[in-house]
């Protein structure tokens, strides 16, 4: 720990990157977008600060309620909940977004202590940890309150589980971030990420379930976790205060010191994994040239579509090719499946108590279909944002952007189709089939939103385009006028679905929405026919802006 | 007389207020190999942007191959190949599959994009990692794919801006024999780079940039005697001795006249006394 006092050049350094972020702050709010930036952020700090505030209050409320009450075990749920806060908060803010490079520091003459100092710097005011420092603030103060002798030791046991949480943090972010470096491991991570958010999707009708059912394995699983709960640091800081506050002085101290253990334990692993980084360990993405002989692979062909023109062929399976390799539009095209299953799976006893579709099952397909659309939308809507600099080849190849944007448009409406008809199987299972009258009116309905969808769709991606990546997850969101534009557009086709209904349920006659369906497809797709003639033009005039958006670094 | 592959008027891009390009007449012969070269921000990627459809001009007209650019466009880019700055590659497909993909949308069938796509690989030594997506392979690996991308369809015309930024000098090697069959052949190409060596070694014919405007074109041996003629000339109205002329027999380099043209120099004067 000899190397970690400042020495008069580390001061230097130190202070020299403390200037640099200063100076790109400052630079940032020249920009009127920088400034709203700030503003933005100013006004989330207040955010955060009102949640710490109110949660240091609660929480010492409640500490002090548990202490003066002799209900510690209790103790250990408000430690659990501050510990969970404090870990997954950043991974959830901030793990998909771009991340410092470290190699950028690497390049200055720091040392390692140095080098740790700062990265354990970066980051250290985040708002989970601002959150979590005040909250256990307000836990030892109502420790504190309800008994005044045990305030020091609070306060020491719960500095420590702060300084815990704060290298844990700091650890799990330094991990993360080795991932994220990699487009495999990222893309990995990615779909880890996904299921955890499908799984966590399931957890309201399941408790739902089990909490209807009377479960007898629920208390008695939860009693046989409790060992293994007092075992980690959130627990064992609770029972160092609990078994002080109860006069057992030797076993509280023995949690502390095992608390302490765990902080140790943390610290090394965040040094390996930053001592990796001094070092420079390789995270680059190039393919190793490989040292095995040579094995010829034969090339394999491109798709041969009957009936379509050779380019447009390419480009539909150039987009398939694209889907097929982003796991998180794979996971996103379960997701109409995933919600039919979450309404199937939710308490079915009474139509009030939410679970709608146990009731009203022929709604079932068109809801899994619209949702299906919707979700469509995403890539209808900036068509070229995954093409990023290969759209340069759209401009200088002899293929007009009509063809591209019909190869793309019929990527997007087969990836849809593929989408119904899995939704019309899992309705099958789920619910029971739908009607023949119901099905008809759901897809001449779906070809009639859809039509309109890529009429619109492909003038936005075109007027405003947005690089996207489709490997990766958050930050890829369209622009701000083709998501406004998008929204209006979804609320005319609902609002058009819902006028359908209404006439037919008026003569009580779902056919009759079908062929009301029909016709708005008809003149939706003179619309889109005259917008894919035009293309070509509008592409080429507005080139510039393209490129610039789409080939930027 | 033949129709030039490559022919400008008037070309003028501006940005703004800014005249990224202005008023340049290029002529290029068919079977040139044709070098532009220009300091950096002097219109260089601008003017090849230009020729090769991915930036409108702001004035003036472009012929290639004796059909205007404007006019017909899908007829001049099924004749021409680009490497542009950017390499206008999918990151998100494996070599083969992006070399077939070009391939079709130059509209060869599905066949013989097949077998260029296979020898073009082979050629360019990226046939190793054939699961390899492309924004996995190194820089180097990228420009030899961008480079056979466009010439999977045999181009009459090849544009390519800065071909050996970043390419090691193997991967250099092979580009440079692949491009000196294709004039060979009767190909043209037209080429940016700031390699000034390898423009001096490759290229038969130059034009010079700079500041938008067009300072110098025709053969580096025109170049050469223009810019001795106007030292001697200088030499001459001063009666100065020295500096600025060449000794006799020895030939100016490519950098050199590139130099004294943009009125560029390095400078001596400036001591950084503090470095070792």
């Amino acid at each position: 720990m000899a190397g970690l006092i400042l020495s008069p050049g580390m001061r230097g350094q130190f202070a020299a990157i403390a200037r640099v972020r200063w100076q790109l702050f400052i630079n940032r709010v020249r920009t009127i977008r920088g400034r709203l930036e700030v503003v933005a952020r100013g006004l989330m700090f207040l955010g955060f600060a009102a949640a710490g505030l109110g949660g240091s209050i609660t929480l010492g409320g409640l500490a002090w309620l548990f202490v003066s009450r002799g209900r510690l075990p209790w103790l250990a749920i408000l430690l659990w909940f501050v510990f969970l806060f404090w870990q997954l908060f950043p991974v959830m803010a901030t793990a998909f977004g771009e991340t410092v490079d470290s190699s950028s520091l690497l390049r200055f003459p720091l040392s390692f202590p140095s080098y740790f100092l700062v990265r354990l710097a970066y980051g250290a005011l985040e708002p989970s940890t601002f959150m979590g420092s005040i909250w256990l603030f307000g836990f030892a103060v109502g420790i504190g309150i309800a008994d005044s002798r045990y305030f020091l030791w609070a306060a020491i046991v719960l500095l420590t589980f702060a300084i815990f949480n704060i290298l844990l943090a700091r650890m799990i972010f330094a991990w993360v971030e080795r991932w994220l470096a990699q487009r495999r491991t990222r893309e990995i991570l990615g779909v880890v990420f996904f299921i955890f958010i499908i799984c966590f999707q399931f957890i309201g009708p399941l408790v739902s379930r089990i909490g209807r059912s009377g479960h007898p394995e629920v208390p008695r699983i939860a009693t046989q976790l409790l060992p293994y709960e007092r075992a980690l640091p959130p627990g064992l800081a609770a029972a160092a205060i609990s078994l002080a506050v109860q006069g057992a002085f030797a076993p509280a101290l023995g949690a502390f010191a095992l608390e302490c253990i765990y902080a140790l334990a943390v610290l090394w692993l965040l040094s390996v994994r930053l001592r990796a980084q001094y070092h420079g360990e390789n995270l680059g993405e190039a393919v190793a040239r490989s040292t095995a002989p040579k094995e010829k692979r034969a090339i394999r062909l491109g798709w041969k579509v009957s009936g379509i023109p050779g380019p447009v062929a390419a480009i539909l399976e150039k987009e398939f090719h694209y889907l097929s390799r982003s796991g998180p539009m794979l996971f996103t095209f379960v997701m109409p499946v995933v919600i039919l299953l979450i309404f199937r799976l939710g308490p079915q006893t009474s139509a009030k108590q939410g679970n709608f579709l146990a009731h009203a099952s022929d709604l079932a397909f068109p809801i899994g279909a619209a949702y299906a659309l919707l979700i469509l939308t995403n890539l209808v809507y900036n068509c070229f944002g995954a093409d990023a600099v290969g759209m340069q080849l759209f401009f200088v190849s002899p293929v007009s952007f009509r063809e591209i944007l019909l190869g793309k448009n019929l990527a997007h409406a087969l990836v849809l189709a593929c989408e119904i008809v899995a939704v019309w199987i899992a309705v099958c299972f789920m619910f029971h089939p739908p009607g023949v009258d119901v099905t008809f009116a759901t897809v001449t309905g779906v070809a009639f939103a859809l039509l309109l969808n890529l009429t619109a769709g492909n003038l936005l991606s075109i007027y405003t385009p947005k690089k996207i990546d489709y490997g990766a997850l958050g930050k890829q969101r369209a622009s701000t006028t083709t998501v406004l534009a998008s929204l209006g557009i979804q609320a005319a086709v609902f609002g058009l679905a819902a006028v359908t209904l209404l006439v037919a349920r008026a003569f009580g006659r779902v056919w009759i929405a079908a062929v009301i369906f029909l016709i708005l497809a008809g003149l939706a797709s003179i619309g889109y026919v005259l917008v894919l003639n035009r293309a070509d033009r509008i592409a080429l005039d507005r080139r510039d802006t393209i490129l610039a958006e789409l080939c930027r670094a | 007389m033949d129709v030039p592959a490559i022919a400008t008027q008037g070309l003028t891009r501006r940005f703004g207020e800014l005249v990224a390009v202005q008023d340049v007449n290029l002529s290029v012969a068919p079977g040139q190999f044709f070098g532009f070269l220009g300091p950096n921000g002097a219109g260089k990627s601008t003017t090849i942007k230009m020729l090769t459809g991915l930036l409108a001009a702001s004035s003036g007209s472009i012929q290639v191959l004796g059909l205007d650019l404007a006019k017909n466009s899908v007829e001049v880019k099924r004749q021409i190949g680009v490497v542009p700055e950017g390499m206008a590659l999918f990151g998100r497909l494996t070599g083969a599959e992006y070399l077939n993909f070009v391939g079709r949308m130059y509209g060869l069938d599905r066949e013989t994009a097949g077998k260029r796509t296979a020898e073009l690989l082979d050629f360019m030594q990226l046939a190793e990692q054939p699961r390899a997506l492309v924004t996995d392979y190194s820089h180097g690996m990228q420009k030899k794919l961008a480079l056979a991308a466009a010439v999977i369809h045999g181009p009459r015309i090849l544009f390519l801006d800065e071909p050996f930024e970043g390419v090691d000098a193997i991967a250099s090697g092979t580009l440079k024999a692949m491009l000196q069959r294709m004039i060979a052949r009767g190909a043209t190409i037209f080429l940016t780079s700031h390699v000034l060596e390898i423009v001096e070694r490759l290229c038969s014919h130059l034009a010079i940039i700079h500041k938008g405007r067009l300072v110098a074109q025709g053969s580096l041996e025109e170049l050469r005697a223009g810019v001795e003629a106007q030292a001697a000339a200088a030499l001459v109205g001063a009666h100065l001795g020295g500096s600025g002329a060449t000794a006799p027999g020895e030939k100016l380099t490519l950098e050199e006249i590139f130099l004294r043209i943009v009125g560029g120099s390095r400078r001596s004067d400036q001591e950084l006394s503090w470095l070792g």
